[in-house]
Protein backbone atom coordinates (compact mmCIF):
# COMPACT_ATOMS: atom_id res chain seq x y z
CA UNK A 1 0.00 0.00 0.00
CA UNK A 2 2.84 2.50 0.60
CA UNK A 3 5.14 2.76 -1.72
CA UNK A 4 8.61 2.81 -0.29
CA UNK A 5 10.53 3.23 -3.56
CA UNK A 6 9.20 5.45 -6.13
CA UNK A 7 8.37 3.51 -9.32
CA UNK A 8 9.89 5.03 -12.02
CA UNK A 9 9.62 4.84 -15.65
CA UNK A 10 10.41 1.62 -17.53
CA UNK A 11 13.96 2.99 -18.86
CA UNK A 12 14.68 3.11 -15.22
CA UNK A 13 13.19 0.82 -13.30
CA UNK A 14 15.94 -2.18 -13.99
CA UNK A 15 18.73 -0.09 -12.13
CA UNK A 16 19.55 -0.06 -8.81
CA UNK A 17 18.06 2.57 -6.34
CA UNK A 18 20.63 1.87 -3.37
CA UNK A 19 23.83 1.39 -4.89
CA UNK A 20 26.90 0.19 -2.68
CA UNK A 21 29.53 3.17 -3.30
CA UNK A 22 32.86 3.05 -1.70
CA UNK A 23 31.98 6.51 0.03
CA UNK A 24 28.68 6.16 0.92
CA UNK A 25 30.14 5.65 4.85
CA UNK A 26 31.43 9.27 5.00
CA UNK A 27 28.38 10.94 4.21
CA UNK A 28 25.12 11.61 6.84
CA UNK A 29 22.27 9.26 6.44
CA UNK A 30 19.15 11.59 5.01
CA UNK A 31 17.26 8.91 4.54
CA UNK A 32 15.33 6.49 7.10
CA UNK A 33 15.47 2.72 6.06
CA UNK A 34 11.50 2.70 6.64
CA UNK A 35 9.09 5.62 5.56
CA UNK A 36 5.72 5.95 6.58
CA UNK A 37 3.01 7.40 4.27
CA UNK A 38 2.59 10.85 4.46
CA UNK A 39 -0.81 10.85 4.71
CA UNK A 40 -0.35 9.34 7.89
CA UNK A 41 2.07 11.75 9.02
CA UNK A 42 0.72 15.22 8.62
CA UNK A 43 -0.21 17.18 11.57
CA UNK A 44 -0.52 20.79 12.22
CA UNK A 45 2.03 22.54 13.57
CA UNK A 46 2.51 21.80 17.82
CA UNK A 47 1.36 24.91 18.49
CA UNK A 48 -1.81 25.23 16.98
CA UNK A 49 -3.66 22.59 19.01
CA UNK A 50 -4.06 23.55 22.90
CA UNK A 51 -4.24 21.87 26.00
CA UNK A 52 -7.16 20.98 27.55
CA UNK A 53 -7.28 22.37 30.71
CA UNK A 54 -8.37 19.64 33.00
CA UNK A 55 -9.76 21.31 36.65
CA UNK A 56 -9.47 19.56 40.16
CA UNK A 57 -7.06 17.16 38.98
CA UNK A 58 -4.47 18.17 41.80
CA UNK A 59 -1.97 20.97 42.90
CA UNK A 60 0.59 20.84 39.80
CA UNK A 61 -2.50 21.77 37.11
CA UNK A 62 -2.75 24.97 38.59
CA UNK A 63 -6.46 24.85 38.49
CA UNK A 64 -6.46 22.20 41.24
CA UNK A 65 -7.40 23.07 44.65
CA UNK A 66 -10.64 25.35 44.25
CA UNK A 67 -10.61 24.90 40.21
CA UNK A 68 -10.30 28.73 39.15
CA UNK A 69 -13.53 29.27 41.67
CA UNK A 70 -12.16 31.22 44.06
CA UNK A 71 -13.15 30.48 47.52
CA UNK A 72 -16.59 30.28 48.84
CA UNK A 73 -19.68 31.81 47.81
CA UNK A 74 -23.03 31.32 44.97
CA UNK A 75 -20.33 31.25 42.14
CA UNK A 76 -17.99 28.75 43.67
CA UNK A 77 -20.92 26.21 44.51
CA UNK A 78 -23.34 26.54 41.66
CA UNK A 79 -24.45 29.20 38.78
CA UNK A 80 -26.03 33.22 39.19
CA UNK A 81 -28.55 34.38 36.90
CA UNK A 82 -26.73 36.29 34.20
CA UNK A 83 -26.89 40.30 34.81
CA UNK A 84 -27.39 39.36 38.37
CA UNK A 85 -26.29 42.32 40.78
CA UNK A 86 -26.73 41.27 44.05
CA UNK A 87 -30.36 41.98 43.86
CA UNK A 88 -30.09 46.08 42.77
CA UNK A 89 -31.95 46.79 40.03
CA UNK A 90 -30.38 45.26 36.99
CA UNK A 91 -28.35 47.41 34.76
CA UNK A 92 -30.91 46.85 32.04
CA UNK A 93 -33.54 48.28 33.57
CA UNK A 94 -31.52 51.33 35.00
CA UNK A 95 -29.75 51.90 31.86
CA UNK A 96 -32.49 50.17 29.42
CA UNK A 97 -32.10 49.98 25.46
CA UNK A 98 -32.15 52.88 23.48
CA UNK A 99 -32.61 54.23 19.87
CA UNK A 100 -33.17 52.04 16.95
CA UNK A 101 -32.06 50.61 13.42
CA UNK A 102 -33.58 52.47 10.31
CA UNK A 103 -34.90 49.92 8.04
CA UNK A 104 -35.21 52.47 5.35
CA UNK A 105 -31.59 53.94 5.54
CA UNK A 106 -29.52 53.30 2.63
CA UNK A 107 -25.59 53.12 3.02
CA UNK A 108 -23.12 53.96 0.34
CA UNK A 109 -19.75 53.70 -0.59
CA UNK A 110 -17.54 56.70 -0.06
CA UNK A 111 -15.02 57.34 -2.67
CA UNK A 112 -12.37 60.27 -3.20
CA UNK A 113 -11.60 61.95 -6.46
CA UNK A 114 -7.98 61.62 -5.41
CA UNK A 115 -8.47 58.40 -5.20
CA UNK A 116 -9.92 57.48 -8.49
CA UNK A 117 -7.00 59.89 -10.06
CA UNK A 118 -4.19 57.75 -7.82
CA UNK A 119 -6.30 54.32 -9.62
CA UNK A 120 -6.40 55.90 -13.16
CA UNK A 121 -2.78 56.91 -12.36
CA UNK A 122 -2.06 53.17 -11.67
CA UNK A 123 -3.65 52.05 -14.68
CA UNK A 124 -6.24 50.00 -12.55
CA UNK A 125 -9.55 51.97 -14.30
CA UNK A 126 -9.27 53.55 -17.93
CA UNK A 127 -10.31 57.04 -17.79
CA UNK A 128 -11.48 56.62 -21.99
CA UNK A 129 -14.60 54.70 -20.45
CA UNK A 130 -17.30 55.87 -18.25
CA UNK A 131 -16.53 54.95 -14.40
CA UNK A 132 -19.27 53.05 -13.13
CA UNK A 133 -19.57 50.93 -9.73
CA UNK A 134 -18.53 48.12 -11.85
CA UNK A 135 -15.16 49.69 -12.72
CA UNK A 136 -14.67 50.80 -9.54
CA UNK A 137 -15.17 47.61 -7.63
CA UNK A 138 -13.59 45.47 -9.71
CA UNK A 139 -10.12 47.58 -9.50
CA UNK A 140 -10.76 47.64 -5.34
CA UNK A 141 -10.57 50.83 -5.92
CA UNK A 142 -14.24 50.70 -3.37
CA UNK A 143 -14.34 47.28 -1.44
CA UNK A 144 -17.88 46.85 -0.61
CA UNK A 145 -20.41 48.41 -2.34
CA UNK A 146 -23.24 48.57 -0.18
CA UNK A 147 -26.09 50.16 -1.29
CA UNK A 148 -23.98 52.43 -3.98
CA UNK A 149 -21.77 55.04 -4.74
CA UNK A 150 -21.47 58.36 -3.35
CA UNK A 151 -18.79 60.59 -5.43
CA UNK A 152 -16.87 63.11 -3.20
CA UNK A 153 -14.91 65.96 -3.34
CA UNK A 154 -12.43 65.24 -0.69
CA UNK A 155 -10.17 68.72 -0.70
CA UNK A 156 -11.05 69.13 -4.47
CA UNK A 157 -13.30 72.17 -5.15
CA UNK A 158 -12.99 72.58 -8.95
CA UNK A 159 -10.66 75.23 -8.70
CA UNK A 160 -7.93 75.41 -11.08
CA UNK A 161 -5.13 75.62 -8.19
CA UNK A 162 -5.88 72.64 -6.06
CA UNK A 163 -7.36 69.99 -8.78
CA UNK A 164 -6.25 66.80 -8.23
CA UNK A 165 -7.97 65.39 -11.28
CA UNK A 166 -5.69 65.45 -14.40
CA UNK A 167 -8.29 64.53 -17.31
CA UNK A 168 -11.57 64.46 -18.09
CA UNK A 169 -13.64 61.46 -16.68
CA UNK A 170 -17.23 60.36 -17.00
CA UNK A 171 -18.57 59.00 -14.14
CA UNK A 172 -21.83 56.97 -13.48
CA UNK A 173 -22.72 56.93 -9.52
CA UNK A 174 -25.39 56.51 -7.25
CA UNK A 175 -24.90 60.23 -5.35
CA UNK A 176 -22.60 62.92 -5.84
CA UNK A 177 -21.63 66.03 -3.64
CA UNK A 178 -22.15 69.50 -4.94
CA UNK A 179 -17.89 69.73 -4.50
CA UNK A 180 -17.28 66.52 -6.62
CA UNK A 181 -19.77 67.44 -9.55
CA UNK A 182 -17.87 70.72 -9.74
CA UNK A 183 -14.37 69.59 -9.71
CA UNK A 184 -14.97 66.90 -12.39
CA UNK A 185 -16.63 69.55 -14.67
CA UNK A 186 -14.17 71.67 -14.08
CA UNK A 187 -11.71 69.41 -15.90
CA UNK A 188 -14.17 68.83 -18.76
CA UNK A 189 -15.93 65.24 -17.23
CA UNK A 190 -19.12 64.57 -16.55
CA UNK A 191 -21.05 62.78 -13.63
CA UNK A 192 -24.36 61.19 -13.63
CA UNK A 193 -25.88 60.18 -10.87
CA UNK A 194 -28.41 57.26 -10.90
CA UNK A 195 -30.50 54.60 -8.99
CA UNK A 196 -29.10 51.77 -7.82
CA UNK A 197 -30.11 49.13 -5.65
CA UNK A 198 -27.71 46.98 -3.30
CA UNK A 199 -29.15 43.37 -5.40
CA UNK A 200 -28.56 45.67 -8.64
CA UNK A 201 -24.78 46.18 -8.08
CA UNK A 202 -24.49 42.64 -7.16
CA UNK A 203 -25.71 41.40 -10.57
CA UNK A 204 -24.03 43.81 -12.58
CA UNK A 205 -20.44 42.75 -10.71
CA UNK A 206 -21.61 39.08 -12.65
CA UNK A 207 -22.42 40.79 -15.34
CA UNK A 208 -26.25 40.01 -15.55
CA UNK A 209 -27.17 43.28 -15.76
CA UNK A 210 -25.66 46.90 -17.63
CA UNK A 211 -24.16 49.28 -15.45
CA UNK A 212 -26.21 52.33 -15.83
CA UNK A 213 -28.86 51.25 -18.74
CA UNK A 214 -32.41 51.35 -17.59
CA UNK A 215 -35.89 51.91 -18.93
CA UNK A 216 -35.71 55.20 -17.83
CA UNK A 217 -32.61 55.59 -19.35
CA UNK A 218 -32.73 57.74 -22.58
CA UNK A 219 -30.19 59.16 -24.87
CA UNK A 220 -30.82 62.41 -23.14
CA UNK A 221 -30.24 61.02 -19.65
CA UNK A 222 -26.54 61.15 -19.63
CA UNK A 223 -24.09 63.82 -21.50
CA UNK A 224 -22.62 63.63 -24.99
CA UNK A 225 -19.35 62.19 -24.20
CA UNK A 226 -20.08 59.31 -21.55
CA UNK A 227 -22.41 58.24 -24.51
CA UNK A 228 -19.30 58.13 -27.15
CA UNK A 229 -17.41 56.82 -23.64
CA UNK A 230 -19.70 53.80 -23.76
CA UNK A 231 -19.82 53.62 -27.32
CA UNK A 232 -16.70 51.48 -27.29
CA UNK A 233 -18.36 49.80 -24.82
CA UNK A 234 -20.43 47.62 -26.76
CA UNK A 235 -23.04 50.34 -25.92
CA UNK A 236 -24.21 52.39 -29.07
CA UNK A 237 -25.69 55.34 -28.38
CA UNK A 238 -28.30 55.82 -31.00
CA UNK A 239 -29.64 52.11 -29.49
CA UNK A 240 -30.25 53.55 -26.31
CA UNK A 241 -33.95 54.95 -27.12
CA UNK A 242 -34.62 51.82 -28.64
CA UNK A 243 -33.16 49.62 -25.47
CA UNK A 244 -35.09 51.85 -23.24
CA UNK A 245 -38.77 51.67 -24.91
CA UNK A 246 -37.60 48.02 -25.06
CA UNK A 247 -39.06 45.24 -22.27
CA UNK A 248 -36.37 42.83 -22.95
CA UNK A 249 -32.77 43.55 -20.96
CA UNK A 250 -30.14 45.10 -23.12
CA UNK A 251 -28.14 42.71 -25.44
CA UNK A 252 -25.74 40.53 -23.61
CA UNK A 253 -27.35 40.91 -20.09
CA UNK A 254 -29.96 38.79 -18.43
CA UNK A 255 -31.82 41.18 -16.64
CA UNK A 256 -32.97 45.18 -16.52
CA UNK A 257 -31.72 47.94 -14.20
CA UNK A 258 -34.08 49.01 -11.67
CA UNK A 259 -35.63 52.51 -11.64
CA UNK A 260 -36.82 54.62 -8.52
CA UNK A 261 -39.80 53.90 -7.28
CA UNK A 262 -40.03 55.62 -3.66
CA UNK A 263 -40.64 59.49 -4.20
CA UNK A 264 -38.23 60.59 -2.43
CA UNK A 265 -35.39 58.56 -4.69
CA UNK A 266 -37.14 59.86 -7.96
CA UNK A 267 -36.85 63.83 -6.59
CA UNK A 268 -33.37 62.99 -5.96
CA UNK A 269 -32.50 61.97 -9.64
CA UNK A 270 -34.81 64.52 -11.00
CA UNK A 271 -32.88 67.67 -9.88
CA UNK A 272 -30.52 69.01 -12.23
CA UNK A 273 -28.30 70.15 -9.35
CA UNK A 274 -27.20 66.25 -8.58
CA UNK A 275 -27.07 65.65 -12.32
CA UNK A 276 -29.92 63.11 -12.10
CA UNK A 277 -30.01 60.95 -15.17
CA UNK A 278 -34.26 61.47 -14.78
CA UNK A 279 -33.85 65.65 -14.94
CA UNK A 280 -33.94 65.68 -18.52
CA UNK A 281 -37.92 65.50 -18.18
CA UNK A 282 -38.27 68.34 -16.32
CA UNK A 283 -39.73 71.04 -18.05
CA UNK A 284 -38.10 74.59 -18.23
CA UNK A 285 -39.81 75.70 -14.69
CA UNK A 286 -40.51 72.53 -13.20
CA UNK A 287 -38.69 71.50 -9.75
CA UNK A 288 -37.25 68.25 -9.14
CA UNK A 289 -40.15 67.79 -6.46
CA UNK A 290 -43.21 66.28 -7.36
CA UNK A 291 -45.83 67.47 -4.64
CA UNK A 292 -44.30 71.47 -4.40
CA UNK A 293 -44.41 73.41 -7.69
CA UNK A 294 -41.17 75.43 -7.79
CA UNK A 295 -40.73 78.93 -7.28
CA UNK A 296 -40.38 79.83 -11.28
CA UNK A 297 -43.32 77.82 -11.77
CA UNK A 298 -45.80 79.52 -8.95
CA UNK A 299 -44.41 82.65 -10.23
CA UNK A 300 -45.20 82.34 -13.86
CA UNK A 301 -49.00 81.45 -12.74
CA UNK A 302 -48.90 84.17 -10.80
CA UNK A 303 -47.94 86.47 -13.48
CA UNK A 304 -50.60 85.42 -16.00
CA UNK A 305 -53.48 86.28 -13.23
CA UNK A 306 -56.04 89.12 -14.76
CA UNK A 307 -55.09 92.47 -12.53
CA UNK A 308 -57.97 94.53 -11.21
CA UNK A 309 -59.04 97.08 -13.81
CA UNK A 310 -60.78 99.55 -11.99
CA UNK A 311 -63.46 102.51 -12.72
CA UNK A 312 -61.61 105.67 -12.45
CA UNK A 313 -64.16 106.71 -9.12
CA UNK A 314 -62.47 103.85 -6.75
CA UNK A 315 -59.15 103.60 -5.23
CA UNK A 316 -59.90 99.90 -4.42
CA UNK B 1 32.49 24.88 7.03
CA UNK B 2 35.37 22.96 5.90
CA UNK B 3 33.68 20.31 6.55
CA UNK B 4 30.30 21.05 4.86
CA UNK B 5 32.32 22.18 1.94
CA UNK B 6 34.20 18.30 1.88
CA UNK B 7 30.60 16.89 2.19
CA UNK B 8 29.83 19.19 -0.81
CA UNK B 9 32.17 18.10 -2.80
CA UNK B 10 31.93 14.53 -2.11
CA UNK B 11 28.40 14.62 -3.43
CA UNK B 12 29.25 16.25 -6.16
CA UNK B 13 31.61 13.74 -6.84
CA UNK B 14 29.03 11.36 -6.44
CA UNK B 15 26.84 12.49 -8.47
CA UNK B 16 28.95 12.45 -11.63
CA UNK B 17 29.89 9.51 -11.06
CA UNK B 18 26.33 8.42 -11.36
CA UNK B 19 24.85 10.26 -8.28
CA UNK B 20 24.01 7.12 -6.52
CA UNK B 21 25.48 8.07 -3.30
CA UNK B 22 22.92 9.95 -1.55
CA UNK B 23 19.38 8.90 -1.05
CA UNK B 24 16.38 7.45 -3.43
CA UNK B 25 15.22 11.28 -3.82
CA UNK B 26 18.74 12.55 -4.65
CA UNK B 27 18.50 9.58 -7.26
CA UNK B 28 15.62 10.15 -8.78
CA UNK B 29 16.46 13.85 -9.45
CA UNK B 30 20.29 12.61 -10.91
CA UNK B 31 18.40 10.34 -12.97
CA UNK B 32 16.38 13.05 -14.49
CA UNK B 33 18.93 15.09 -14.96
CA UNK B 34 20.85 12.24 -17.03
CA UNK B 35 18.03 11.63 -19.08
CA UNK B 36 17.86 15.58 -19.38
CA UNK B 37 20.67 15.00 -21.20
CA UNK B 38 19.79 11.96 -23.62
CA UNK B 39 16.99 14.41 -24.96
CA UNK B 40 19.79 16.54 -25.88
CA UNK B 41 17.94 20.05 -24.30
CA UNK B 42 20.27 23.32 -23.14
CA UNK B 43 18.75 23.92 -20.07
CA UNK B 44 21.19 26.90 -18.78
CA UNK B 45 23.46 28.96 -20.45
CA UNK B 46 27.01 30.51 -19.60
CA UNK B 47 25.19 33.79 -19.59
CA UNK B 48 22.27 33.57 -17.25
CA UNK B 49 22.62 34.59 -14.09
CA UNK B 50 23.37 31.52 -11.31
CA UNK B 51 20.62 29.29 -10.56
CA UNK B 52 19.80 28.34 -7.60
CA UNK B 53 19.89 31.88 -6.11
CA UNK B 54 16.56 34.34 -5.06
CA UNK B 55 16.52 36.37 -7.83
CA UNK B 56 16.91 33.33 -10.34
CA UNK B 57 15.17 30.50 -8.89
CA UNK B 58 16.14 26.75 -10.51
CA UNK B 59 13.03 25.99 -12.28
CA UNK B 60 11.84 22.53 -11.75
CA UNK B 61 12.94 20.39 -15.08
CA UNK B 62 10.42 17.63 -15.89
CA UNK B 63 10.64 15.26 -18.47
CA UNK B 64 7.75 13.96 -20.23
CA UNK B 65 6.45 10.98 -21.52
CA UNK B 66 4.95 9.26 -24.66
CA UNK B 67 1.70 7.14 -23.46
CA UNK B 68 1.62 3.78 -23.41
CA UNK B 69 5.09 3.47 -24.77
CA UNK B 70 6.70 5.47 -21.94
CA UNK B 71 9.41 7.15 -24.06
CA UNK B 72 10.46 10.26 -23.26
CA UNK B 73 9.54 13.07 -25.27
CA UNK B 74 10.72 16.33 -23.64
CA UNK B 75 12.13 18.47 -20.89
CA UNK B 76 9.43 21.17 -19.52
CA UNK B 77 10.45 23.79 -17.15
CA UNK B 78 8.17 24.53 -14.27
CA UNK B 79 8.56 27.39 -11.76
CA UNK B 80 10.25 26.13 -8.32
CA UNK B 81 7.03 28.01 -6.72
CA UNK B 82 5.09 25.04 -8.69
CA UNK B 83 6.74 21.64 -8.05
CA UNK B 84 9.77 22.53 -6.04
CA UNK B 85 7.71 23.69 -2.88
CA UNK B 86 9.35 23.09 0.74
CA UNK B 87 7.14 20.43 2.40
CA UNK B 88 4.62 21.70 5.02
CA UNK B 89 3.40 19.26 6.76
CA UNK B 90 0.97 21.44 8.15
CA UNK B 91 -0.58 23.27 5.39
CA UNK B 92 -1.38 19.77 4.04
CA UNK B 93 -2.90 18.58 7.45
CA UNK B 94 -5.22 22.04 7.31
CA UNK B 95 -5.99 20.82 3.39
CA UNK B 96 -6.79 17.56 4.34
CA UNK B 97 -8.93 18.01 7.10
CA UNK B 98 -10.86 20.93 5.08
CA UNK B 99 -11.67 18.54 2.39
CA UNK B 100 -12.98 16.05 4.80
CA UNK B 101 -14.81 18.64 7.14
CA UNK B 102 -16.31 19.78 3.09
CA UNK B 103 -17.13 16.16 2.40
CA UNK B 104 -19.15 15.02 5.24
CA UNK B 105 -22.78 14.70 4.65
CA UNK B 106 -24.25 16.18 8.28
CA UNK B 107 -27.63 14.45 7.58
CA UNK B 108 -27.13 12.56 10.80
CA UNK B 109 -30.68 13.03 12.26
CA UNK B 110 -33.14 11.78 14.93
CA UNK B 111 -36.23 13.05 16.73
CA UNK B 112 -36.92 14.78 20.26
CA UNK B 113 -39.68 13.68 22.37
CA UNK B 114 -41.61 16.88 20.43
CA UNK B 115 -41.18 15.39 16.81
CA UNK B 116 -42.31 11.85 17.90
CA UNK B 117 -46.00 11.23 16.17
CA UNK B 118 -47.88 10.33 19.57
CA UNK B 119 -49.69 11.40 22.54
CA UNK B 120 -48.53 13.70 25.23
CA UNK B 121 -50.95 11.77 27.58
CA UNK B 122 -49.47 10.87 31.05
CA UNK B 123 -49.33 6.65 30.83
CA UNK B 124 -50.90 6.18 33.97
CA UNK B 125 -52.59 8.83 36.99
CA UNK B 126 -50.88 9.60 39.82
CA UNK B 127 -48.03 7.31 40.01
CA UNK B 128 -44.19 7.73 39.95
CA UNK B 129 -42.85 7.66 36.48
CA UNK B 130 -45.88 7.98 35.23
CA UNK B 131 -44.13 9.87 32.13
CA UNK B 132 -45.94 9.98 28.91
CA UNK B 133 -45.48 7.74 25.92
CA UNK B 134 -43.08 10.28 23.93
CA UNK B 135 -40.56 10.68 27.10
CA UNK B 136 -37.34 9.84 25.74
CA UNK B 137 -37.25 7.26 29.23
CA UNK B 138 -39.70 5.30 27.43
CA UNK B 139 -39.31 2.82 24.36
CA UNK B 140 -40.63 4.32 21.25
CA UNK B 141 -39.95 7.95 22.61
CA UNK B 142 -38.00 10.64 21.30
CA UNK B 143 -33.85 10.91 21.27
CA UNK B 144 -32.22 13.07 23.82
CA UNK B 145 -29.59 14.33 22.98
CA UNK B 146 -29.36 13.18 19.37
CA UNK B 147 -27.65 14.46 16.51
CA UNK B 148 -29.57 16.22 14.22
CA UNK B 149 -28.42 17.80 10.33
CA UNK B 150 -25.57 20.52 10.45
CA UNK B 151 -23.00 21.82 8.53
CA UNK B 152 -19.69 20.32 9.53
CA UNK B 153 -17.78 22.47 6.33
CA UNK B 154 -14.68 24.90 8.04
CA UNK B 155 -12.67 27.41 6.73
CA UNK B 156 -9.47 27.70 4.76
CA UNK B 157 -7.90 30.94 3.37
CA UNK B 158 -8.10 30.29 -0.44
CA UNK B 159 -4.19 31.19 -0.61
CA UNK B 160 -3.69 28.53 2.10
CA UNK B 161 -5.14 25.66 0.10
CA UNK B 162 -3.64 26.56 -2.99
CA UNK B 163 -0.75 26.19 -1.65
CA UNK B 164 -1.20 22.85 0.11
CA UNK B 165 -1.75 21.92 -3.99
CA UNK B 166 0.97 22.51 -5.23
CA UNK B 167 2.81 21.03 -2.04
CA UNK B 168 1.22 17.73 -2.54
CA UNK B 169 2.64 17.87 -6.40
CA UNK B 170 5.75 19.17 -5.47
CA UNK B 171 6.54 16.52 -2.72
CA UNK B 172 5.55 13.95 -5.67
CA UNK B 173 7.69 15.50 -8.02
CA UNK B 174 10.72 15.41 -5.80
CA UNK B 175 10.31 12.09 -4.41
CA UNK B 176 10.26 10.93 -8.60
CA UNK B 177 6.37 10.14 -8.04
CA UNK B 178 5.19 12.13 -10.58
CA UNK B 179 4.98 11.21 -14.40
CA UNK B 180 3.76 13.53 -16.90
CA UNK B 181 2.32 12.42 -19.96
CA UNK B 182 2.57 14.38 -23.12
CA UNK B 183 -0.40 13.45 -25.00
CA UNK B 184 -3.62 12.22 -23.59
CA UNK B 185 -3.96 8.92 -21.43
CA UNK B 186 -6.06 6.33 -23.84
CA UNK B 187 -6.06 3.54 -25.51
CA UNK B 188 -7.46 2.33 -28.68
CA UNK B 189 -10.86 1.25 -28.24
CA UNK B 190 -10.59 -1.75 -29.36
CA UNK B 191 -8.21 -3.12 -27.25
CA UNK B 192 -8.72 -5.36 -24.74
CA UNK B 193 -8.61 -4.86 -20.32
CA UNK B 194 -5.67 -6.89 -20.50
CA UNK B 195 -3.64 -3.94 -22.34
CA UNK B 196 -4.24 -2.05 -19.02
CA UNK B 197 -3.02 -4.87 -17.05
CA UNK B 198 0.09 -5.12 -18.98
CA UNK B 199 0.98 -1.36 -19.24
CA UNK B 200 0.41 -1.72 -15.15
CA UNK B 201 3.01 -4.46 -14.72
CA UNK B 202 5.50 -3.27 -17.22
CA UNK B 203 6.22 0.19 -15.67
CA UNK B 204 5.98 -1.71 -12.43
CA UNK B 205 2.33 0.60 -11.23
CA UNK B 206 0.46 -2.19 -9.95
CA UNK B 207 -0.06 -2.76 -6.61
CA UNK B 208 2.99 -4.91 -6.03
CA UNK B 209 4.95 -0.85 -5.89
CA UNK B 210 1.53 1.08 -4.54
CA UNK B 211 -1.22 1.74 -6.50
CA UNK B 212 -1.21 3.96 -9.14
CA UNK B 213 -3.83 7.21 -9.95
CA UNK B 214 -4.23 8.08 -13.73
CA UNK B 215 -5.43 11.71 -13.80
CA UNK B 216 -6.69 12.76 -17.13
CA UNK B 217 -8.10 16.59 -18.20
CA UNK B 218 -11.59 14.60 -19.66
CA UNK B 219 -13.05 11.29 -18.65
CA UNK B 220 -12.37 8.36 -21.16
CA UNK B 221 -15.59 6.60 -20.61
CA UNK B 222 -14.11 3.25 -22.08
CA UNK B 223 -10.72 3.51 -20.47
CA UNK B 224 -12.71 3.99 -16.73
CA UNK B 225 -14.59 0.93 -17.59
CA UNK B 226 -11.20 -0.63 -18.21
CA UNK B 227 -9.31 0.41 -15.59
CA UNK B 228 -11.92 -0.62 -13.30
CA UNK B 229 -11.42 -3.86 -13.56
CA UNK B 230 -7.68 -3.49 -12.03
CA UNK B 231 -8.97 -1.03 -9.61
CA UNK B 232 -6.86 -3.20 -7.11
CA UNK B 233 -3.72 -1.39 -9.59
CA UNK B 234 -4.71 1.70 -10.73
CA UNK B 235 -7.21 4.35 -10.40
CA UNK B 236 -8.01 7.01 -13.06
CA UNK B 237 -9.72 10.56 -12.23
CA UNK B 238 -10.83 13.65 -14.45
CA UNK B 239 -8.90 16.54 -13.20
CA UNK B 240 -11.85 17.96 -11.44
CA UNK B 241 -12.36 15.26 -9.44
CA UNK B 242 -9.00 15.71 -7.51
CA UNK B 243 -8.47 16.81 -3.95
CA UNK B 244 -5.16 17.60 -1.87
CA UNK B 245 -5.44 14.00 -0.44
CA UNK B 246 -6.21 12.35 -3.64
CA UNK B 247 -3.17 13.65 -4.83
CA UNK B 248 -1.02 12.11 -1.53
CA UNK B 249 -2.84 8.94 -1.71
CA UNK B 250 -1.35 6.51 -4.21
CA UNK B 251 1.93 4.83 -4.96
CA UNK B 252 2.65 7.51 -7.87
CA UNK B 253 0.52 9.96 -10.17
CA UNK B 254 0.53 9.68 -14.09
CA UNK B 255 -0.63 12.77 -15.02
CA UNK B 256 -1.54 14.14 -18.64
CA UNK B 257 0.49 17.83 -19.04
CA UNK B 258 -2.61 19.52 -19.55
CA UNK B 259 -4.39 18.50 -16.94
CA UNK B 260 -1.05 19.37 -14.42
CA UNK B 261 -0.56 22.34 -16.22
CA UNK B 262 -4.75 23.52 -15.33
CA UNK B 263 -4.21 22.48 -12.02
CA UNK B 264 -1.19 24.62 -11.45
CA UNK B 265 -3.29 27.62 -12.87
CA UNK B 266 -6.14 27.03 -11.19
CA UNK B 267 -4.12 27.24 -7.95
CA UNK B 268 -1.59 30.07 -7.42
CA UNK B 269 -3.99 32.54 -6.45
CA UNK B 270 -0.91 33.48 -3.59
CA UNK B 271 1.49 34.22 -6.55
CA UNK B 272 -0.53 36.80 -8.54
CA UNK B 273 0.14 39.57 -6.31
CA UNK B 274 -0.83 41.99 -9.56
CA UNK B 275 -3.43 44.62 -8.07
CA UNK B 276 -7.07 43.88 -9.01
CA UNK B 277 -7.86 46.26 -12.38
CA UNK B 278 -11.37 46.91 -13.83
CA UNK B 279 -11.44 45.06 -17.24
CA UNK B 280 -12.90 46.43 -20.41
Amino acid sequence: MTPRLMGLPIQLATRPFQQASPLAFLLPQFQPTRQAHILASLSDNPSAYNKRIRRGRGPASGKGKTSGRGQNGQKQHGKVPAHFNGGQTPDEVVHGERGGKNPFSVEMAPINLNRIQEWIDQGRISAAHPITVRELTQSRCIHQHKDGVKLLGGNDSGSETESTLKQPIHLVVSRASASAIAAVEATGGSVTTRYYTRRAIELIMKREIHPFLSRAWSAQAAPEPLLHAAADNAVDPDQQQQLADSVLPPPGFRYRLPDPTRRRDIEYYRDPAHRGYLSHLLKPTEGPSLFFRSPEDRKMTAGSRKEKVLPANRLW
Amino acid sequence: MPGSEILRSLRLLSRSSGGLLSGPERVTRCLTRSMATEAQINTTTASSPVPGTAWAPTPALVMTYDFPSMEPVRMVEYPEKHLLMPIRKDLLHRAVIYEADISRHGTASTKWRDDVNGSHRKLYPKRALAVPVLSPVRRGGGVAHGPHPRDFSTDLPAKVYDQAWRIALSHRFQRGELIVIDNEISLPSESTPFLVKNILETNGWNSRKGRSTFITEDVDLELLVKMEKFSKHAKLMGRTDLDVKKLLETGRLIIEKKALDRILKAHSRDLNNRPARALY
